[in-house]
């Protein structure tokens, strides 16, 4: 079974890239918008989706595939992906600023390059949407202004400039601000000031904390029309969030990281504060997160907590094509399915509002056909479509595999391959 | 056979040596007594496994480690070890232990960890795996680095881990020796180290030596990192001559360790991530007589594929990792199978406190997506990456690595197929000792967790 499947996939791989195609999947299993699964056949013609239903009829000509798993795209809550080549390599990296002119009001879409490498390899592996998240330097707490793209590659894939705003608190914020905690707080009230000023002397005027540039990029943060991403991981942390939040209300947060939230789930989630967690963070990396375990997600969404799942440990950002592993392996360790399918496609898309497109039939397809479970690590795609068009599956990685394939001869040099 | 040729070219240097004319050899022969080189040991193991089981596993899903199927489905452990491994072996007087259908495995063998040197919580304090002071300390241990109060070393268990290598890090050309560990919940590192294990060199190429120091007097190119290799690689030969000659020597524990590796005694594990380095590393082990026994994190290592395996020097690699460092820019999710497909030695390595929880993952990636890019590669020849392969490479095969009877009974019983994001350890075993149990809560608790919501 698994053999004739691959053996699909490999031909639908060379077939799919022509003309008038008509894609059948056989008994596959389908992910709804709210992560539950449905037992259904479907027919793709040229983008299209044609028909679903319990029992459809195989076309004639049709490429088949039996058992396939189809999801929409997956949405990677937070990266880099985008804004940086090699992160080791200062100069292909765009995650941070260290600069006293701007903090707030730099936008991660600036930088953004839809064909650095990482894009395509983290697409192949079913990722079709990220948060780009900019990061704080200096002695500042604030990252800048993210971006939600697509990673189809495309030259328009930036879906959202202005999607939310990037600040440390916790140790990481503390470190910034000079050393404490309170200190970091203290620029995050500050700013919030700051955007409140009207800034139309012509004179140079200053806030608080932020020049005014800054200080109107922050505007839309404390009135609450641009989610507020805080990085913090320690329960006695996110108390003091949720005391900012119980006074100014109309703060829309996001919270990333949260390895200690489960000790706050009920308070985060009368507070509509929502998570962005990594399921298999277990360890004290540091004093921030000396109760993290892997109970996390599961007791998060006990407690009606809203959270998305990404890949935060190491090099996870860079390798975002982990994501669907991080989410299964919460199924792992005792959270449902649904919750963690969700937390990796509707649950981010609706924060940020983001439309994943139609699996339903009479629209142009977006979606991921895989060989089998896409919380599987020995899951893959085999066929990726947004709104009709069909996503190539290739990337730096693929060129790299089939150059260097042991089972293909040739007499020529790899340069010639 | 394979060591025939560095073993040659070692007795070539200590007979030719600097600068001595052939009249002189020749006296000094006739007068002088010569000595084999003895590596000296200290900080000897005490490791004491905890009272095994004596018990029949039955009714399992073997995979027995070696590569091959089994059709067997019971094995005895009496005293420690693996006594037989059969189909349908009876009890006898033993304890039987029904796994109902479920998987063993031979314990998870991780060849690259820093656990306990370089030890959550991450803090300044705890930054024991480099000795950033020089490109060349082949006198340091990782073992004088190890806190055993590691959290993740617990971790590492419920995930399956058994035995595993901690590595000083790669920093320096010479970085120092690595040690063999059982993964013992113990209050001291002689407790952890696996007895008779050889010791290991670290050694690292490319970036991060010349990184490190490039504006602190060099290495500051990968040339001067090959020059700096050469240096110190006739020192330690001198050395060894030295001792060899008889004559009064000063021990100097810094060519010690080089002397110990052109004696066969302690094995080179190399960091190095391309192919054309790797090339140039076999070319430098040839030139002074050692093997180099394993390449670390590897990522180019499916280019060359077919000089790792004539020259028989395995690759720890990662299931993707790639492109956070220029050196690893051409990271593919097949390395590990190409390698493999190639002959080579190919296993999984972690390098990291979260994915030494879940190698048997990491195989699963690699694995899958090899047999996707149109390799045959079946799920008990992937498990050699998990266990015998890293077995081998550490000198320890003999003891573990495998379910064959006479070996420790180092064991792990799965809650599902263990190539299954969803299946977990339920049960660990070492030396026959029960470690871990999921579902009955039985799990060592570092003495830093103590009085945290995780002691709870």
């Amino acid at each position: 079974m698994k053999t004739l499947l691959m053996t699909s996939a490999v031909l639908l791989a060379s077939a799919l890239p022509a003309a008038a195609q008509t894609l059948f999947l056989d008994n596959a299993t389908l992910i709804n918008d709210d992560g539950s699964a449905s037992t259904v056949d479907m027919r793709i013609t040229d983008g299209r989706i044609a028909a679903v239903g319990a029992r459809l009829r195989a076309p004639a000509n049709a490429q088949t595939i039996s058992g396939a798993w189809v999801t929409p795209g997956l949405f990677s809550p937070y990266s880099t992906l985008g804004i940086v080549d090699i992160g080791a390599e200062s100069s292909t990296n765009d995650t941070r600023a260290n600069t006293e002119r701007y903090s707030a009001s730099i936008l991660a879409a600036d930088s953004f390059n839809p064909r650095e490498v990482h894009i395509a390899n983290a697409r192949r592996r079913g990722v079709l949407y990220s948060a780009v998240v900019p990061q704080p330097a200096g002695d500042v707490i604030f990252g800048g202004i993210g971006a939600i793209v697509s990673l189809d590659g495309s030259d328009d894939s930036i879906i959202s400039e202005t999607a939310f705003m990037h600040i440390a608190l916790g140790e990481s914020g503390a470190g910034r601000a000079g050393g404490s905690r309170g200190a970091a707080v203290q620029q995050l009230l500050s700013a919030l000031d700051d955007a409140r000023r009207s800034y139309l002397s012509q004179a140079h005027v200053e806030g608080d904390v932020f020049q005014r540039r800054d200080a109107r990029a922050f505007r839309a943060v404390a009135s609450g029309d641009m989610p507020l991403l805080i990085s913090a991981s320690r329960a006695a942390d996110l108390r003091r969030i949720l005391a900012i939040k119980a006074e100014r209300e109309d703060l829309d947060i996001i919270i990333v990281g949260a390895e200690e939230a489960y000790l706050v789930a009920d308070e985060l989630a009368a507070a509509g504060i929502k998570v962005i967690i990594d399921p298999v963070e277990n360890l004290p990396d540091s004093f921030d997160s000396l109760n993290a375990t892997l109970d996390n997600a599961r007791l998060l969404d006990a407690a009606g907590v809203e959270f998305a799942i990404a890949p935060l440990s190491a090099l996870g950002t860079v390798k975002a094509g982990i994501l669907p592993q991080h989410a299964g392996n919460a199924v792992g360790d005792g959270l449902s399915r649904e919750a963690a399918m969700r937390a990796i496609t509707s649950t981010p898309a609706e924060w940020f509002g983001i439309d994943l497109g139609s699996r339903d039939a009479g629209q142009a397809a977006s979606l991921i056909v895989w060989d089998g479970d896409p919380l599987e690590v020995t899951s893959a795609p085999v066929a990726m479509y947004l709104d009709g068009v069909d996503i190539s599956l290739e990337s730096r990685m693929t060129a790299l595999r089939d150059r260097y394939n042991p089972t293909v001869e040739t007499d020529r040099p790899f340069k010639y391959r | 056979m394979r060591y025939l040729l560095p073993l040659l070219c070692a007795s070539a240097l200590v007979a030719c040596g600097p600068v001595k004319d052939n009249e002189d050899a020749d006296e000094t022969a006739t007068e002088k007594e010569t000595i084999a080189f003895d590596l000296p040991t200290a900080f000897p193991s005490t490791y004491e496994p905890l009272p095994s089981v004596n018990a029949l596993i039955t009714n399992a899903v073997i995979i027995d480690g070696t590569g091959e199927a089994t059709e067997a489905n019971s094995l005895r452990v009496v005293d420690g070890r693996i006594a037989e491994i059969g189909t349908d072996l009876p009890a006898g007087d033993l304890d039987v232990i029904d796994v109902e259908g479920r998987f063993v495995t031979p314990g998870i063998i991780d060849i690259h960890s820093h656990l306990g040197n370089y030890p959550t919580p991450s803090i300044n304090a705890h930054g024991d795996g480099n000795e950033v002071t020089s490109p060349i300390t082949s006198e340091v241990f990782a073992e004088h680095g190890v806190w055993p109060q590691d959290p993740g070393f617990d971790e590492a268990l419920a995930g399956g881990v058994t035995t595993l290598h901690i590595l000083p890090g790669s920093a320096n050309l010479f970085g120092g020796r690595g040690v063999t560990l059982r993964n013992m919940p113990a209050t001291t590192v002689q407790a952890m180290k696996f007895p008779e294990a050889p010791y290991t060199l670290k050694m690292a190429c490319g970036e991060n030596p010349k990184r490190v120091y490039g504006d602190r007097g060099g290495p500051d190119s990968r040339m001067g990192n090959v020059a700096g290799y050469r240096k110190n690689w006739i020192k330690g030969a001198e050395y060894k001559k030295k001792v060899e000659s008889g004559e009064d020597y000063t021990r100097d524990i810094q060519l010690e360790t080089l002397a110990g590796v052109l004696n066969g005694d302690i094995l080179v594990n190399m960091h190095c991530y391309r192919a054309d380095e790797m090339a140039q590393i076999i070319d430098l082990s040839k030139e002074f007589g050692y093997k180099v026994t394993t390449f670390h994190h590897a990522v180019e290592s499916y280019k060359i594929g077919d000089l790792l395996a004539e020259n028989d020097i395995c690759s720890a690699m990662w299931a993707d990792w790639y492109g956070f460092k220029m050196e690893s820019y051409d990271g593919i999710l097949e390395n590990i199978p190409f390698v493999h497909a190639s002959g080579a030695c190919a296993m999984i390595h972690s390098d990291d406190d979260k994915n030494i929880q879940r190698l048997n993952q990491e195989v699963a990636k690699a694995w899958a997506n090899g047999n996707r890019a149109g390799l045959d590669i079946s799920m008990e020849e992937a498990w050699t990456w998990l266990t015998a392969n890293p077995a081998k490479a550490l000198g320890i095969l003999d003891e573990t690595g495998t379910l064959e009877a006479g070996k420790r009974a180092d064991i792990v019983i799965w809650s599902g197929d263990p190539f299954s994001t969803f299946s977990r350890p339920d049960l660990v075993y070492m030396d026959g000792a029960l470690m871990y149990d999921r579902e009955n809560g039985l799990k060592p608790m570092s003495d830093f967790r103590l009085g945290t919501e995780i002691a709870k």
